[in-house]
């Protein structure tokens, strides 16, 4: 065999081998990526939630009858000036 | 021996040949094949396998936030999961349970997945919109067949409290009502997809590539105060319940700007229980409904006069015998009301006073100064089913004509139209109505009056509000209030009814430097009270000292100082 045609040969070879890793590499990266995307779906559910829940909890309505009934909060009267 | 030994030979010879040539036809067969395979069968084949492994996935893009001037949420989109089966690979029988899970009757379930394999369908939904927790304990049994897709569901925190101005999105995310479907393009961003390869199991294994990047929609913040919002739409509330109304609106805007603080409507829905929706409840009557502003009219009449030069708040008009006949029609006021000034027409709200001042002043006039405040335009802020406002031309009006459109019949305006035109009692420039933070202030105002008449104008609205006024019940504790009632006769089938009235109250506080505009309108209130300064004021009122408190705006209006003295506080 000639010089010329070793090369050829390991050039076969080396490719076939780059590409054989370069297919696991791939798939490593999309395992990851898919990985990273589920995480940002779970982040993204429960960012919403907590926004719901925020919200929910923040309600105009809500606090003002807490204040009422439960700290027995009231408007401040006019009459009411202290000096 | 040797023949025999020689035919042996041959013979071995002969069939060692036919076993080999047997052999290599085999392999050139074998190898034809293949080389058929691979060249003449080989796209078809190609295309076939891609069939079965390539997939074309879309990401759903996530719909823009709605949040109120605050950044307080209004409509928020949450990832949930759609669940579906492909009935050729599932088995029927394993999905009861997952019917059961999902709250839907699992026998009924199987007999529509059997039917639909028979039928060869690969495609089924099992439920949409599931939340993921619930969509995960299902998927976690490992049912073959059963997958499941991403998706976003639309919810609205503030429920039917911001109903009518939000609108709503069907199952697919698109805006059906409201400010969701106005600017459905804007809110909803661009679905990505992408090209992958998947194993037998569903698995992605292979990203061949990105058609297009999911673009979320973008986010839109609305001029609304929730917190006005939700003490307005209580109170209308309240007093829609309590008078057995048909139906009510109120408008907040702030006075210096146009913007809208706060739109609610009566009868409202819930947007986040898209089952129980009732068309009849999902009209936005501040914005779709016409009503005759009747009185709250009025106020435009004698601006109208002011300007011309010709009145002053004191000139004085002769309202006696306090009934008026123009065209065999009769215009009454209340009672004889005799001699009153300018101010004095509008606290007591005499139709004879106005419609005396409108034939002095002329068709033209009127239309001209009731047009440049608004009346009888169409809406502007893009909203669907908004109204167009109608007011009959100078050529059309008669002298009964112009009478009754001086004190607010014969032409019609939306709650918020009403709200905007008195705007112009602000510095005497009619303010446009903005519902979008990033459109106030775009168009600038236009001029109605001069700031003269305009503070003429809104000292006399102050009458209305005091003991002697009709509106008495407006009055707001340590702030100046202006305003002005309304009771419209509702139009029946044979022209105006006795029985069915609109009452109305719209009105500015606190007067020396108005803040707010609120207009309040309910629709056939039952019973005894129905004049708007029995039905309109009193909520004007709640509302009003509400949200002046809310906005932290400073009293103008001294209090009878009762000094309370505190223990070692005493000079």
């Amino acid at each position: 065999m000639s010089v010329g045609q070793v090369t050829l040969w390991a050039a076969v070879l080396l490719t076939a081998l780059a590409q054989i890793n370069a297919v696991t590499w791939h798939r490593d990266l999309l395992k990851e990526w898919q990985k990273a995307d589920a995480d940002r779906q779970q982040l993204t559910q429960e960012y919403s939630r907590l926004v719901l829940e925020k919200s929910t909890l923040m309600a105009h309505g809500r606090i003002d009858t807490l204040a009422r009934k439960r700290l027995q909060m009231k408007e401040p009267e006019h009459t009411r000036v202290f000096r | 021996m040797t023949t025999t030994e020689q035919h042996t030979g041959g013979m071995q010879r002969w069939r060692f040949a036919l076993v080999l040539g047997v052999f290599v036809l085999l392999a050139l067969v074998v190898a034809g094949r293949l080389v058929m395979l691979h060249t003449i069968d080989q796209p078809f084949l190609f295309e076939q396998g891609e069939k079965r492994t390539v997939r074309s996935e879309v990401q759903p893009a996530s719909r823009g936030i709605i949040t109120d001037r605050f950044g307080e949420p209004l409509a928020v989109s949450t990832p949930v999961k759609t669940l579906w089966v492909n009935p050729q690979q599932v088995d029927p029988a394993q999905l009861v349970s997952v019917g059961q899970k999902l709250g839907i009757n699992g026998r009924e379930l199987q007999r529509r997945i059997e039917k639909a394999k028979r039928q060869g369908r690969s495609f089924y939904y099992i439920k949409r919109q599931v939340e993921p927790e619930l969509a995960g304990d299902v998927l976690s049994q490992k049912i073959a067949g059963l997958y499941a897709d991403e998706d976003y569901r639309r919810f609205y925190p503030a429920a039917e409290v911001t109903a009518h101005t939000l609108g709503l999105v069907d199952i697919d995310g698109h805006g059906q009502e409201g400010l969701e479907l106005s600017f459905d393009d804007y809110l909803s961003g661009k679905e990505g997809s992408r090209k992958v390869v998947k194993d037998l199991m569903g698995n992605v294994i292979k990203q061949l590539g990105v058609t297009s990047v999911a673009e979320p929609g973008s986010d839109l913040a609305l001029t609304i105060d929730l917190r006005l919002q939700y003490l307005a739409y209580r109170e209308l509330k309240a007093v829609v319940q309590s008078h057995k109304a048909r139906a009510g609106s109120a408008v907040v805007l702030d006075a210096k700007s146009g913007e809208i603080l706060a739109l609610v409507s009566q009868p409202s829905y819930n947007p986040n229980n898209r089952a129980a929706l009732q068309p009849e409840n999902m009209r936005n009557r501040a914005i779709a409904d016409l009503i005759e502003p009747g009185s709250t009219m009025k106020p435009f009449t004698v601006a109208a006069a002011l300007e011309g030069g010709r009145y002053k708040p004191t000139s004085p008009i002769n309202t006696a015998p306090g009934y008026v006949r123009i065209k065999n029609k009769t215009i009454r006021d209340h009672r004889d009301y005799g001699v009153l000034d300018l101010t004095g027409v509008i606290t007591k709200s005499s139709n004879v006073g106005v419609s005396y001042l409108a034939r002095e002043m002329g068709a033209e006039t009127l239309w001209e100064f009731f047009g440049k405040a608004g009346i009888g335009r169409p809406g502007t802020l893009g909203f669907p089913g908004e109204a167009v406002g109608s007011m009959p031309y100078p050529e059309q009006m008669d002298d009964l004509r112009l009478s009754t459109v001086s004190f607010g019949y014969g032409l019609a305006v939306s709650p918020l139209q009403l709200a905007e035109s008195y705007t112009s009692f602000v510095d005497g420039c009619r303010k446009h109505a903005a519902l979008l933070l990033n459109q106030v202030g775009q168009q600038p105002c236009e001029s109605v009056m001069s700031p003269k008449t305009a503070r003429q104008t809104l000292d006399m609205l102050e009458t209305v509000v005091s003991k002697k006024g009709t509106g008495q019940r407006a009055a707001v504790e340590g702030y100046r209030v202006g305003g002005k009632t309304g009771t419209a006769h509702k139009v029946g089938r044979s022209g105006y009814e006795d029985s069915e009235y609109t009452a109305v109250f719209a009105g500015l506080a606190p007067l020396t430097d108005p803040d707010l505009i609120l207009v309040v309108v309910v629709d056939e209130p039952q019973g005894k009270e129905y004049y708007g300064g029995e039905v309109a004021a009193p909520v004007f009122s709640r509302i009003m000292e509400q949200a002046l408190r809310l906005r932290q705006v400073i009293p103008d209006k001294p209090v009878s100082d009762q000094v309370l003295q505190v223990a070692g506080g005493a000079q």
